[in-house]
C-alpha cells in the first residue's frame, strides 16, 4: 500500500544571491502530526515555511501538498494556500478591517461563502480563541497576544488541512506568549496538522511529535522531542540547545488563565 | 476708493453658473486624475518592467510639461492630430485629469510600497490572488496613508481649474473676466473670485485632514 504524506518537500534548494538559504531540505509531514522546526536565526526555517505554501519559489526540488505539486502555476499555488493556514511572526492582521472582517474576508473573497455563513464561522472561532467580545474592534485596539490569537482564528476560518506557524510568539511580550501557545496546544490536541517554526523549546518539547533541527540551510537532526532535547545525536544540536535556557512554564500559565 | 458690488449682485445667476462649472470641472478632473493615478500607481508598483517603463514615461512627461501647455495642446493640437472635434470642457477635464493623474500615481506608488510585505504574504496565504490582495488589503491602507498628499493634490486641482479659462471654459475666472470687462469693476469681481476659490479649497484641505486624523490608525500595519 502506498502512503502519501500530507506535505512532502524533496531536496528543496533556495538561494538569495550569494546566500544559500536552503541547501537541499527534505521533509515529510503526516496528517495530524505536529512538527516543530528549531535552529539558530537565519538557518532557513522560515524560508522553508514560505516555500511550503509557495509564498517563496524554490530554485530546485519539489514541494507536494496532498499529492499535488505546488511549485507549478500561480493558480495551483492559490488552491493549495486555501487549504493551508499561515500565522506570521508580526501577526499581519489587516489594520483597516474589524476583527470580524479579518476573519470573514478570506472565506467570502476566496471561498465565496456568503457573509452570514462566514460571520457565523468567524464568531465560533473568536469564541474558541476567547475574543468574541472583540469582534467589532480594529486590530490596533488589541494587545500582541490578542492579535496573534485573532490571526490564528483568521487562518482557521479557511478550514485548512494544515497550519504553518512562523515564529508565532517571537514578537510578543513574555506575559502574552502563554495565551498564544495555549491556543496552539489546543489546536494540536484537536488533531490539527501543524508545522511550527519556534524558539519556544518548551512548546516544542511538549507538543511536537517530531522536532527538526536546522543549521545553515540544512536539516541536521530529526527526531521525537525526547531524543532531540534529552539525547541529541548531532553535536550541533547539543551546541544550539545549550545556548538556550528553558522558558519556564509559560504554557501552563496560559492554560491555567484560560480555564 | 469707490467700491460697488451691485454689478456682482445683478449677475449672480451668471456667476453662480460659473462657480458650478468650476466645481464640475474640478470634480471631473479629480475623478479622472484619481482613477488614472490609482491604476498607473498600482501598475508601476506591481506591473512588469515594460509596463513600468511606459507609465514612468507618462508620469515624467506630465511632470515636465506645464499644465497650461498640456491644456492648450489638448484643445488646439489634439483635434488636428486625430481629426476629431472636442469641446473646451472635455479638453479641460482630460488635460487637468491626466496632469493630476501623474501626481496621484506617485502618491499611490509611495503608499503601496510603504505597506509592509507581510500584508501581501498574509493575503496570499489566505488564497487571494495578487489582484484581490492589492484591491482589498494593500490599496485601502495605501489610500489612508496617502490622504494628506491626496488632499493637497485635490486642492491644487480646484485651483488649476482656473487655467481652463484660456480655452474659454465658462468657469469662475473666465466669467469673472467677462463680467469685469463689461462692468469695469475688476476689483470687486476678482476679489470675490479669490474669496470663492478659498471657500472651495479650504473645506477640502480641512476635510481630508480631519478624515486622516480619524482613519490614520486603520492604515498602519
Amino acid at each position: 500500500m502506498t502512503h502519501t504524506p500530507i506535505l512532502a518537500a524533496r531536496d528543496v534548494r533556495k538561494r538569495y544571491g550569494a546566500v544559500v538559504a536552503l541547501d537541499g531540505v527534505s521533509l515529510d509531514v503526516e496528517r495530524g502530526e505536529v512538527v516543530c522546526l528549531i535552529g539558530p536565526s537565519g538557518s532557513g526555517k522560515s524560508t522553508l515555511l514560505r516555500c511550503l505554501n509557495a509564498l517563496e519559489t524554490v530554485d530546485s526540488g519539489t514541494v507536494a501538498f496532498e499529492g499535488r505539486d505546488i511549485r507549478a502555476k500561480a493558480d495551483d499555488a492559490r488552491l493549495v494556500r486555501r487549504r493551508m493556514g499561515m500565522v506570521f511572526q508580526n501577526f499581519e492582521l489587516f489594520p483597516h478591517l474589524s476583527v470580524l472582517r479579518n476573519l470573514t474576508i478570506g472565506p467570502t473573497t476566496v471561498l465565496r461563502l456568503d457573509m452570514a455563513e462566514a460571520e457565523q464561522r468567524a464568531r465560533a472561532l473568536l469564541l474558541r480563541v476567547g475574543l468574541i467580545d472583540k469582534a467589532m474592534v480594529h486590530p490596533s485596539a488589541l494587545s500582541g497576544g490578542q492579535q496573534q490569537r485573532v490571526a490564528i482564528a483568521r487562518a482557521l476560518a479557511m478550514e485548512p488541512a494544515l497550519m504553518l506557524f512562523d515564529e508565532p510568539t517571537s514578537a510578543l511580550d513574555p506575559e502574552t506568549i502563554g495565551e498564544v501557545l495555549a491556543v496552539m496546544k489546543g489546536l494540536a490536541d484537536d488533531g490539527m496538522t501543524m508545522v511550527v517554526v519556534t524558539h519556544e523549546m518548551d512548546f516544542a518539547r511538549r507538543v511536537a511529535d517530531r522536532v527538526v533541527v536546522f543549521d545553515h540551510g540544512r536539516i541536521i537532526e530529526v527526531g521525537p522531542p525526547a531524543q532531540i532535547f534529552e539525547a541529541p545525536h548531532a553535536a550541533r544540536t547539543r551546541d544550539f540547545l545549550s545556548h538556550l535556557g528553558w522558558h519556564g512554564e509559560s504554557i501552563d500559565i496560559g492554560i491555567k488563565e484560560k480555564t | 476708493m469707490d467700491i460697488n458690488f451691485q454689478p456682482l449682485l445683478d449677475s449672480w445667476v451668471f456667476l453662480l453658473r460659473a462657480i458650478g462649472t468650476t466645481v464640475l470641472l474640478s470634480v471631473l478632473s479629480m475623478l479622472v486624475g484619481f482613477v488614472v493615478g490609482v491604476f498607473v500607481g498600482a501598475l508601476r508598483t506591481y506591473g512588469g518592467r515594460l509596463v513600468g517603463a511606459l507609465l514612468a514615461f507618462y508620469v515624467d512627461t506630465m511632470r515636465a510639461i506645464p499644465l497650461l501647455v498640456v491644456l492648450v495642446w489638448m484643445f488646439f493640437a489634439f483635434p488636428i492630430l486625430f481629426g476629431v472635434r472636442i469641446d473646451s470642457m472635455t479638453a479641460a477635464v482630460v488635460a487637468l485629469g491626466l496632469h493630476l493623474g501623474a501626481y496621484v500615481a506617485e502618491a499611490i506608488r509611495a503608499g503601496l510600497t510603504s505597506v509592509r510585505r507581510g500584508q501581501m504574504y498574509a493575503a496570499l496565504a489566505l488564497g487571494m490572488s495578487r489582484t484581490q490582495a492589492i484591491r482589498t488589503i494593500i490599496l485601502p491602507q495605501a489610500l489612508i496613508r496617502m490622504l494628506p498628499p491626496l488632499g493637497s493634490l485635490f486642492t491644487i486641482a480646484i485651483k488649476d481649474s482656473a487655467i481652463a479659462s484660456v480655452i474659454a471654459v465658462p468657469e469662475l475666472l473666465r466669467q469673472s473676466q467677462t463680467l469685469a470687462g463689461q462692468t469695469f469693476r475688476p476689483f470687486e469681481i476678482y476679489t470675490s473670485a479669490m474669496f470663492v476659490y478659498f471657500l472651495l479649497c479650504y473645506p477640502v484641505a480641512r476635510g481630508t485632514d480631519a478624515l486622516y486624523r480619524r482613519l490614520s490608525h486603520l492604515g498602519s500595519s
